[in-house]
């Protein structure tokens, strides 16, 4: 099936044209479905909840919406939508399970290349967050969750700038090729650093968080 | 939700949702590039398209209708891919006045009856609904002289920011303003327009 432009998608939508659905549900279901499953590891029945609260506010709030400055503004819409959304969850699940707590014990344990004391600072951090997820869930505040993660920014501030876009973008699974074209580094080279990047981003972070334990 | 993912990657993923971290749009990009590993089934997928109907539906009667002429107008023809060329010969209107109609920048009252009639026929717009919108819009015209000086007063500021919040009010204050009374003599020249609208269509 051809795609549907994003501008066509918009019209039809603002048109009240029923046949906008289907080319939404045709561009994002399964898209966002997989990104919430197996990049976010929300759970199955939950994902699709989301994907369908995420499509379901495309629809009402379409009329708010505008392009200005290209037929991507769309896709980066939905996008930011479906981000919001994750959060939340995330924040639920946060205060509800915990976050450091819900890993596989045994995938901890193969991660070698991390120290006793890097595996503290992470946890320290994740349990503020937790903390301020509970408070941002009880009182229905926003953005108190962030204040937990201002150091993480921070740290990555303070490396270099293709280290940072490196970091960012494989948490997000973004390939190799994609970030060399952005950088300039070669994908090999991204390939061989990105474990030692990761080291020296823990490294730096252990040093802004010395007490976590 | 069991995971078996990078501590690091756990902790940027996080400072992504929470907005203080960015890809420059990388991330974006790729889930529109990305073949999903997921497929969704048809009766999900039925079931969601049936959903956003029913919500495009109720949001479509929620939206604001259009007020004046011009909005009406052009939304009705970008909705029926008309171009101009076609339209006019049928509405015997001249191409500039169309334009300055689409645009709300001339009064309903200066285009001839018939000319309405031939327009309210070829788009087959209630009766009632264009004279609704002839009244708002001859309205908006009137009371555009004092909207303009509003907007001057605004532009003058230097911040940006400011300017826009400013405008966006002006913009409301043009259309608190459309809903105030017209002068006496202006009312009678409606109504009468109206009247003989009306008359032509008995």
């Amino acid at each position: 099936m051809a795609r549907v432009s994003n501008q066509q998608i918009v019209r039809e939508l603002k048109a009240g044209d029923r046949i906008a659905c289907r080319h939404l549900v045709d561009m994002y279901q399964s898209r966002l479905l997989a990104e919430a499953i197996s990049l976010f590891h929300v759970p199955q029945l939950d994902a699709e909840e989301l994907v369908n609260d995420v499509l379901l506010a495309v629809v009402s709030k379409i009329h708010s919406f505008e392009f200005k400055r290209s037929d991507g503004d769309f896709h980066n819409w939905v996008m930011t939508i479906f981000r919001n959304r994750v959060r939340d969850v995330m924040r639920r699940h946060a205060f509800t399970d915990g976050l450091y707590e819900s890993y596989d014990e045994s995938a901890l344990e193969n991660e070698q290349a991390y120290t006793h004391i890097e595996r503290d600072v992470v946890r320290s951090i994740l349990h503020r967050y937790e903390e301020s997820a509970r408070s941002s869930v009880e009182e229905g505040s926003a953005g108190k969750g962030v204040n937990a993660l201002q150091v993480v920014a921070e740290t990555l501030d303070a490396m270099e700038s293709w280290e940072r876009v490196l970091l960012r973008c494989r948490s997000l699974e973004v390939p190799y090729e994609q970030i060399a074209r952005y950088t300039g580094k070669s994908v090999k080279y991204l390939k061989v650093y990105h474990a030692r990047v990761k080291k020296k981003f823990l490294k730096l972070l252990t040093q802004r968080v010395p007490n976590a334990s | 939700m069991k995971t078996k993912r990078d501590i690091v990657d756990q902790l940027l993923q996080l400072a992504y949702l929470e907005g203080k971290i960015t890809t420059h749009g990388l991330y974006e990009r790729t889930v529109i590039q990305r073949k999903p590993v997921v497929q969704s089934s048809d009766a999900s997928r039925n079931a969601l398209v049936q959903q956003l109907e029913a919500a495009l539906l109720s949001s479509r009667s929620k939206a604001v209708a259009p007020v004046t002429l011009g909005s009406f107008l052009r939304g009705l023809r970008e909705h029926q891919s008309l171009q101009l060329q076609d339209l006019l010969p049928r509405l015997g209107i001249s191409s500039n006045i169309y334009k300055l109609l689409e645009h709300d920048r001339i009064s309903p009252l200066k285009i001839s009856i018939s000319s309405w009639r031939k327009i309210q026929r070829f788009f087959q717009i209630p009766l009632d609904t264009l004279e609704e919108m002839i009244r708002r819009t001859h309205q908006l015209v009137y009371f555009r002289a004092s909207f303009r000086t509003t907007l001057a007063r605004y532009s003058a500021r230097r911040n940006r920011k400011v300017k826009a919040a400013r405008l966006e009010k002006a913009a409301e204050e043009l259309f608190a303003r459309a809903t105030l009374p017209l002068p006496e003599k202006e009312q009678q020249r409606l109504d009468a327009f109206l009247r003989a609208l009306a008359d032509e269509d008995v």
